[in-house]
């Protein structure tokens, strides 16, 4: 009777691993919980969290967003760079993979990463405080050459973006002498505007916005080359005398290099539908990004082109490590 | 009152209730585990606020944050482990309560405490939401970096047998939290070439590592030596604080309440900062001073008071101007965000109604608060009757844990292991472990708004003068630090101050 029983169950194990075996080569990716690593807290979190969100609604299985933040991006980075390439470790990336690989942080760069898909941008704004008598950049630049003063702006930390998305507008109009960058974490920026500690500040726009409206800050211009839905009476830079400025923050996901190309398509297949859903366009409004959704390909050539840019604006400021 | 009223229906709906309920009893969960904070429960709540009614989702996510900032103060009084860093002042004469079998008091206590910072800082908010604002906004980085050293200064005076084994404490505090990448240059600072370095150490890790590891340590050391424990566990009597109790206290609590508030109103402080100066504020207006650390019900009072008005405070500048204080109201910021309430002063002349559901939510919470953690009082101190050794066992499971789920990083586990191996031979060799708490919650504020200011005025030191709110306090520290080393050079025996039991994580022999 044991004999019996011991047989049917080696039996029934090697069967298993047979058709298990079998299974792997056939099954439909995703088979468990894809995890997606998301590098920022804050809005970046916010969004992947809704994305990850959206996205297990169109699929048999759930996509867990995991904060693993620290370093710049590069701690998260780092691990995805780490996992198996099957799919089932995704990044919520960004352009931080250029600045935290030219800045010396990581040791690998961009090609790292199999892109899945592009899904939002976002735009810093230019903010000055509305009683500056400012209302164009051009204006800023007159006033602060004519002064001789140094213009105080507020933006995150050195070699962050919204800091290079800074030095590239103040060189743009000349300004790169007459500039001290202050860095400021938590979005205290407004504040140090609105009390006078600063003469600009360049944030995301959802900083700004309400104190825009309330006549405090003026929003001078916002640094892409369209303006953005959420504020179309604001001019961009280039429209407002900074020629040339056209810098977004894309934001989107990317497995390790390597991942099966029709894994790839299943998981921008599921992205796309997640980025278009309402909910997705409704949140853009109110938390204040852009949705823009590039499939893997184009989102490939747009990582490289932004990764050039990167390197040579981080080059000209003395920032690039590597 | 039309708003009010239409408000309140939304505000008190069923729905609206139940999650601000849910909410505080994650928090008071979360708050109460060491090693699980209200930030964790917050991020964990967010993504199930996306789906809900706006009144709702903000009813979750307050109740989760202030349930949380209560719920911290559990396991500091029960065991001396500050489930919060928010708590950890509450650790020096809460813990010590506790070996003295007023467990249960000291937690009602608490709770009762909390609940009137809360809703005193609510009060504030309410009546004076600009003119806090307008005078929060003139702390620039100077006069907060002025404010801060105040700060440092007065709780120096804290809890210290040797000026030397305090500022090596201190120091030790400063530089663990120089680990990582530096947020304004963007350098890296001791991360010895390593991804995993840059990182840092979190707050919360040290905190971890300081009070619960030494205090496995001790309890393993005990079992294994054989000491008679004189850990009070066989009292587990609910003896709950009666009105005469806290009426003693009230101009403390009122005090405390409102130097909370307005130290949450300060964007680049918060809700351990607020408790150290409380606890600090205490000692000193006391008549008895000598009494604190060793169970003193006001050194429990005003930090508990202290921390939670923190939590009105900190709704000042997040609602008026859009600024998140600390990391648990940038991940309330979200949840507005996403329900299309867009925090600065808009908010208040385009979504009144939401603001007083706000207000109504605040108040609802902290009841449900109260009534939560004074039904829960009697479970809790249940915990004093499980052995020391076993329940060590639990403390490092959930420490690890909770150290992992901060960031999802075993770094973060690793380090818990090293840092607090390290504090326990630190409290071995007599060296303090509150000045290093102040060196971790104080040491990145300092430098940074030092810095900045620095930044701001070209390198030119006269910013730190020129303004009044900070030569004002600098000034003041000053003097104190000045009256401090006087003193100690005087009379190094004399001073019934020294005497104060500093070390909450070693039993006594």
């Amino acid at each position: 009777m044991v004999k019996v029983l011991k047989k049917t169950l080696y039996g029934a194990i090697i069967a298993s691993m047979t058709f298990g075996i079998g299974s792997v080569a056939k099954a439909e990716f995703p088979e468990k919980p894809v995890e997606m690593t998301v590098l920022f807290g804050g809005t970046a979190q916010t969004i992947g969290q809704l994305l990850a969100d959206l996205m297990s609604k169109n699929m048999d299985e759930t996509v867990v967003p995991v904060s693993r933040n620290g370093g710049g991006g590069s701690v998260g980075y780092q691990y995805v760079h780490g996992t198996e390439p099957d799919g089932y470790n995704i990044v919520w990336n960004s352009n931080s993979i250029s600045t935290g690989y030219h800045g010396g942080k990581m040791d690998f760069d961009y090609t790292a990463f199999a892109p899945i898909a592009k899904i939002s941008n976002e735009v810093p704004a230019l903010a000055v405080r509305a009683d500056s008598g400012w209302e164009t950049v051009a204006d800023m630049a007159k006033a602060v050459k004519e002064s001789g003063e140094k213009l105080k702006v507020g933006a995150s930390g050195k070699g962050s973006f919204t800091h290079l998305t800074t030095e590239a507008v103040l060189a743009s109009v000349g300004l790169s002498d007459m500039a001290i960058h202050v860095p400021y974490d938590r979005g205290r920026a407004p504040v140090e505007l609105l009390a006078g500690r600063l003469d600009a500040a360049i944030q995301w726009p959802g900083q700004f916005i309400s104190h825009h409206e309330a006549g405090t800050l003026r929003i001078l211009c916002v640094t892409s080359a369209k303006r953005i839905s959420q504020l179309p009476d604001v001019p961009t830079c280039a429209e407002s005398g900074a020629e040339g400025i056209d810098i977004v923050m894309w934001r989107g996901l990317a497995a390790p290099a390597g991942t099966p190309e029709d894994v790839v398509m299943k998981l921008q297949d599921t992205a796309k539908a997640a980025a278009e859903s309402d909910e997705f366009q409704k949140a853009a409004k109110t938390i204040g990004f852009e949705v823009d959704f590039l499939d893997h390909a184009a989102f490939a050539d747009l990582i490289a082109r932004d990764d050039e840019k990167i390197s040579a604006l981080m080059g000209e400021l003395g920032l690039k490590q590597q | 009152m039309d708003l009010l009223l239409s408000a309140a229906q939304v505000a008190l709906s069923p729905a609206a209730l139940l999650a601000v309920v849910l909410g505080c009893l994650l928090g008071v969960v979360f708050g109460a585990i060491p090693g699980l904070t209200f930030t964790v429960a917050m991020a964990l709540v967010v993504p199930m606020s996306f789906s809900l009614d706006t009144a709702p989702a903000i009813g979750l996510l307050l109740g989760t944050y202030i349930g949380g900032m209560t719920g911290g103060s559990v396991s500091a009084i029960l065991l001396g482990i500050p489930g919060t860093p928010s708590a950890a002042a509450t650790v020096l004469d809460g813990y010590a309560l506790t070996r003295r079998g007023k467990a249960s008091l000291a937690l009602g206590t608490a709770v009762v405490a909390s609940a009137f910072g809360g809703l005193v800082s609510l009060v504030v908010m309410v009546v004076s939401v600009d003119l806090v604002a307008r005078i929060a906004m003139q702390f620039g980085p100077a006069e907060t970096f002025g404010l801060l050293i105040f700060g440092l200064s007065t709780i120096c005076g804290l809890s210290q047998k040797s000026l030397t084994k305090g500022l090596i404490a201190g120091v030790l505090g400063l530089l663990i939290m120089t680990i990582g990448i530096d947020e304004m240059e963007g350098v890296q600072r001791l991360t010895f070439g390593t991804i995993v370095m840059q990182q840092g150490i979190s707050l919360l890790v040290a905190m971890i590592a300081l009070f619960a590891v030494p205090h496995v340590i001790d309890a393993f050391v005990q079992y294994y030596s054989n000491k008679k424990q004189l850990n009070a566990s066989a009292d587990v009597r609910a003896e709950l604080p009666s009105l005469k109790d806290l009426g003693r206290d009230f101009w403390l609590m009122l005090r405390c309440a409102i130097l909370g508030t307005g130290i949450g109103a300060i964007p680049g402080t918060g809700g351990p900062i607020a408790a150290f100066l409380a606890y600090a504020h205490a000692q000193k207006s006391s008549k008895t001073p000598e009494k604190f650390g060793k169970g003193e019900m006001a050194g429990v009072v005003a930090p508990e008071t202290a921390n939670n008005a923190v939590t009105g405070g900190a709704m000042i500048p997040l609602l008026s101007l859009g600024i998140p204080g600390d990391p648990a109201t940038a991940i309330l910021l979200s949840g507005l965000l996403i329900h299309g309430l867009i925090p600065g002063p808009m908010l208040f002349i385009q979504n009144p109604g939401e603001i007083y559901q706000i207000y109504l939510a605040i108040i609802v919470a902290y009841i449900a608060v109260v009534f939560i953690q004074l039904l829960g009082i009697r479970f809790f101190v249940q915990l004093l009757r499980v052995p020391a050794h076993l329940l060590a066992v639990g403390i490092v499971i959930m420490c690890g844990y909770g150290a992992f789920a901060i960031r999802n990083s075993v770094f973060d586990v690793v380090s818990v292991a090293i840092l607090g191996a390290l504090s326990y031979g630190l409290a071995r060799v007599g060296i303090p472990l509150t000045p290093i708490i102040l060196g971790l919650v104080l040491g990145p504020s300092i430098e940074r708004e030092f810095r900045t200011a620095m930044i701001l005025s070209d390198n030119n030191l006269d910013i730190f003068y020129t303004s009044i709110p900070a030569a004002f306090f600098i000034g003041l520290s000053i003097l104190i630090v000045g009256l401090q080393v006087v003193r100690s050079m005087r009379g190094p025996f004399k001073s019934s101050m020294t005497e104060t039991e500093s070390d909450a994580s070693v039993q006594p022999k």
